[in-house]
């Protein structure tokens, strides 16, 4: 039968919906390849602002001791553990914390912390970035805040320090701004468990504190690098059997033997998982705290002094940049004023030429030449 | 207006004003156009009203472009178009044109007298497009029920759309005559069997529009006649009652009685036997046949493909979980609590919210970690123009 095959064909064919997202295709990363990312970055921006230092004060870049891959991602870390605050002043839901957090760590992905710093130089400041990125985070999950509520709450803050780096930020982010979250997983996962043979009927009622347990080290593993690896499935996982690792085990042999009694089914989970699990869990334990303040403040201070001179206020090469930039722009009016007068020289009516005239059309409304 | 016996007589229309509005000084306005009405059936140009008179057009602003009188110097000036779209007025045509056939003084093509038409659109592009448009639908005259599918039915009255616009602008004329001719003699027949449906159909119409006709009538002097009928049998009725109150000895009442009843007896059988005539006239039957016949044919045609938008060939994890009716939940106890559905009003469905979060929590269980670098070389970091170290997006 032709329909028959016809279906065969298309189960086979189909495709996993967590594949359609751009987070499986442009944000997993192996955890070599995230820290050849990070190294390499970091290599070629040491490369930029060395330079930049030499450009303005020849030699002054010898003494400067600058970040290292290790060091700029630590810093990334502690701006993550900084929006968790933010968020908690803004009462925002979780879903914009998850959000913000994976925007922020995918802009320094894409860009350096020597690049894109603090604004202010006095430290424990909010960071632009960081602002822009949560900023973000309301607006595509469907949480909007207005630009004045936002900043007002914020002390030494404008409207404008949010706005200028937001188009940096979505570009940095490809624009793809849609996250799949560990912690909307862990809550199917709650709800799945209810389905499962053995477990008793108020097993969700009287067992919150295991899905807050659970829902604790989902947050923890937003400070490490489980979610360019992992998938949030496993994550929230990985997170539900450090609290209740029974449970976990038997709701993840359910679905293995879902997914083994039917063949022609696309996910057929492997035992490798069990692998990755004890990973994760490995990585939210060891990795999932916020960083030392005192390790922190260190690489701060000497973030001071290797940062791009470019982007700091006040500094020489600073100054520079802006008077090249105003420089070319004083060019460019010049040269559109000197067009100006030759063509007015030229006598070139600058709002171009007559028009001309109308044709008299067919019938002349205007003749007055009525004789009566 | 007045008759030109000059050119036999076809300038006797009358001059009909396109404005209409104020036509009290129409003769002092010196640019308005004009509509004019003749009697002249020569030339296959102009407007054909029913009662077989041609409007052309004509304006007060007529200039002969070869000899440049006008309106003005000669008010019955009359221009006509060649079959190269050039206007002339008529004394121009037969001073160049008299003795067989000589260039057109505007495009030097070869013209004959007989060629000129008068002139229906103010715009001659218009006038050339219609001409067209009326010579291609003579042999274009395919239908529907020609082809098997309604994709070449399109296919060909795109071609024919391309002909046709090939023509008007003069492009490729050669080619276009080409195919014309091509086609042609590739559906001689088809044109023959086309026109002659048509000239059926024609007919056919013109039976249905007469049968209707005649039916009317014959109604109508049905009507006449029966009331003719009623009206008499009523006097007869009258006369008897009265000459039998006059001689007979019953009760005056009774017999009144049983006129009326009889009168009664009678109109109602009347209009029995009316109904059951109409019933049985039977006309329009053949119509309603024909348009059955047409619906039956339209139903044996191949339906269109029908259209999908979307297509959807991704696996949603449907058959790693089953979504319950309802789950313990206390996030969305809230909204599920909520009677009056304030919280719902924009739609808000739990289940979804239940359906996304399973989803979510199996989808890319199956994925292992990827290992290793990428084997394409990974995106170096490249230096934009404001200086910054900017990683390619991967």
């Amino acid at each position: 039968m032709p329909t028959a095959d016809a279906e065969t064909t298309a189960v086979t064919t189909k495709k996993p919906l967590y594949e359609a997202s751009t987070q499986f295709k442009h944000w997993r990363y192996s955890p070599e390849s995230l820290a050849d990312v990070r190294s390499k970055l970091n290599e070629a921006a040491v490369a930029v602002i060395r330079q930049t230092f030499e450009a303005y004060e020849p030699g002054s870049s010898a003494n400067v001791l600058f970040l290292n891959a290790g060091e700029e991602h630590l810093l990334v870390t502690f701006y993550v553990t900084r929006i968790t605050q933010l968020c908690g002043h803004f009462r925002f839901p979780e879903e914009v914390e998850a959000t913000a957090a994976t925007y922020l760590k995918r802009f320094y992905l894409k860009n350096t912390v020597m690049d894109w710093h603090p604004k202010n130089v006095m430290w424990d400041i909010q960071f632009q970035e960081r602002l822009t990125a949560l900023f973000l985070a309301t607006k595509t999950t469907n949480n909007p805040i207005s630009l004045e509520a936002y900043t007002h709450n914020i002390p030494n803050t404008n409207p404008s320090d949010v706005l200028d780096l937001e188009f940096l930020v979505a570009q940095s982010l490809g624009f793809e701004f849609s996250v799949w979250h560990a912690h909307r997983a862990l809550w199917g996962i709650w709800l799945d468990i209810q389905a499962l043979d053995g477990v008793p009927t108020d097993f969700a009622k009287t067992q919150t504190s295991l899905y807050d347990t659970a829902l604790n080290y989902v947050r923890a593993s937003r400070l490490t690098d489980a979610e360019f690896i992992y998938t949030p499935s496993q994550i929230a996982l990985a997170a539900f059997s450090l609290a209740a690792p029974e449970i976990a085990q038997q709701w993840l042999k359910s679905k293995q033997a879902v997914s083994e009694s039917n063949p022609s089914s696309p996910t057929q989970i492997p035992p490798g998982i069990l692998g990755s699990l004890e990973f994760i869990k490995g990585l939210i334990v060891n990795a999932g705290q916020p960083p030392e303040t005192e390790a922190v403040r260190e690489v701060d201070r000497r973030l001071r002094l290797c940062k791009n001179p470019e982007k700091v206020v006040g500094s020489k090469a600073y100054l520079a940049r802006k008077a090249e930039q105003e420089k070319k722009a004083e060019e460019k009016r010049n040269r559109k004023a000197m067009e100006v007068e030759k063509a007015a020289a030229e006598g070139v009516d600058p709002f171009g030429d007559e028009l001309e005239r109308p044709k008299i059309s067919l019938v002349d409304y205007d003749d007055d030449d009525d004789d009566d | 207006m007045s008759n030109r016996p000059g050119y036999g007589g076809w300038l006797q229309g009358k001059t009909v004003r396109k404005g209409g509005a104020s036509s009290s000084h129409s003769n002092t306005r010196s640019s308005t156009p004009h509509v004019q009405s003749t009697s002249s059936t020569i030339f296959g140009g102009g407007i054909k009203d029913p009662s077989g008179r041609v409007t052309e057009y004509s304006s007060m602003e007529d200039q002969c472009p070869v000899c440049k009188s006008d309106r003005y110097l000669n008010p019955k000036l009359r221009l006509l178009v060649s079959s190269c779209y050039h206007k002339m007025c008529e004394s121009c045509i037969d001073r160049l044109f008299t003795l067989g056939p000589a260039p057109c003084p505007i495009c030097s093509k070869v013209l004959r007298k007989l060629a000129f038409q008068p002139q229906t659109f103010e715009d001659l592009e218009v006038e050339k497009e219609v001409a067209i448009r009326r010579r291609l639908a003579k042999e274009f005259n395919k239908r529907r029920e020609d082809f098997d599918d309604l994709k070449e039915y399109n296919d060909y009255l795109q071609e024919v759309e391309d002909i046709a616009f090939n023509l008007i602008n003069n492009i490729d004329v050669p080619q276009t005559e080409a195919k014309i001719a091509n086609y042609k003699a590739a559906n001689a027949a088809l044109i023959a069997l086309n026109i002659q449906r048509e000239e059926a159909y024609a007919l056919a119409l013109r039976e249905q529009e007469d049968l209707d006709r005649r039916e009317r009538e014959a109604r109508a002097a049905q009507l006449v006649q029966e009331a003719e009928q009623e009206r008499l049998e009523r006097e007869r009725e009258q006369n008897e009652l009265i000459t039998k109150l006059e001689t007979s000895q019953k009760d005056a009442k009774k017999l009144v009685a049983k006129a009326r009843a009889s009168q009664q007896k009678r109109l109602s059988a009347r209009t029995t036997e009316k109904s059951s005539v109409l019933g049985g006239m039977g006309f329009g039957m053949d119509y309603a046949k024909l348009l059955k016949a047409r619906t039956n044919k339209a139903k044996t045609s191949i339906p269109d493909e029908p259209h999908v938008p979307l297509q959807d060939d991704w696996y949603g994890y449907e058959d790693l979980y089953v979504l319950r009716p309802s789950y313990d939940d206390i996030f969305s106890e809230a909204v599920r609590k909520d009677r009056e559905g304030i919280m719902r009003a924009g739609g808000y469905m739990v289940e979804e919210a239940w359906n996304r979060a399973l989803r979510s929590a199996v989808a890319g269980l199956e994925l292992e970690p990827l290992v290793g670098l990428p084997l394409e070389p990974s995106s170096e970091p490249t230096i934009d123009t404001a200086g910054d170290v900017v990683m390619a997006s991967v």
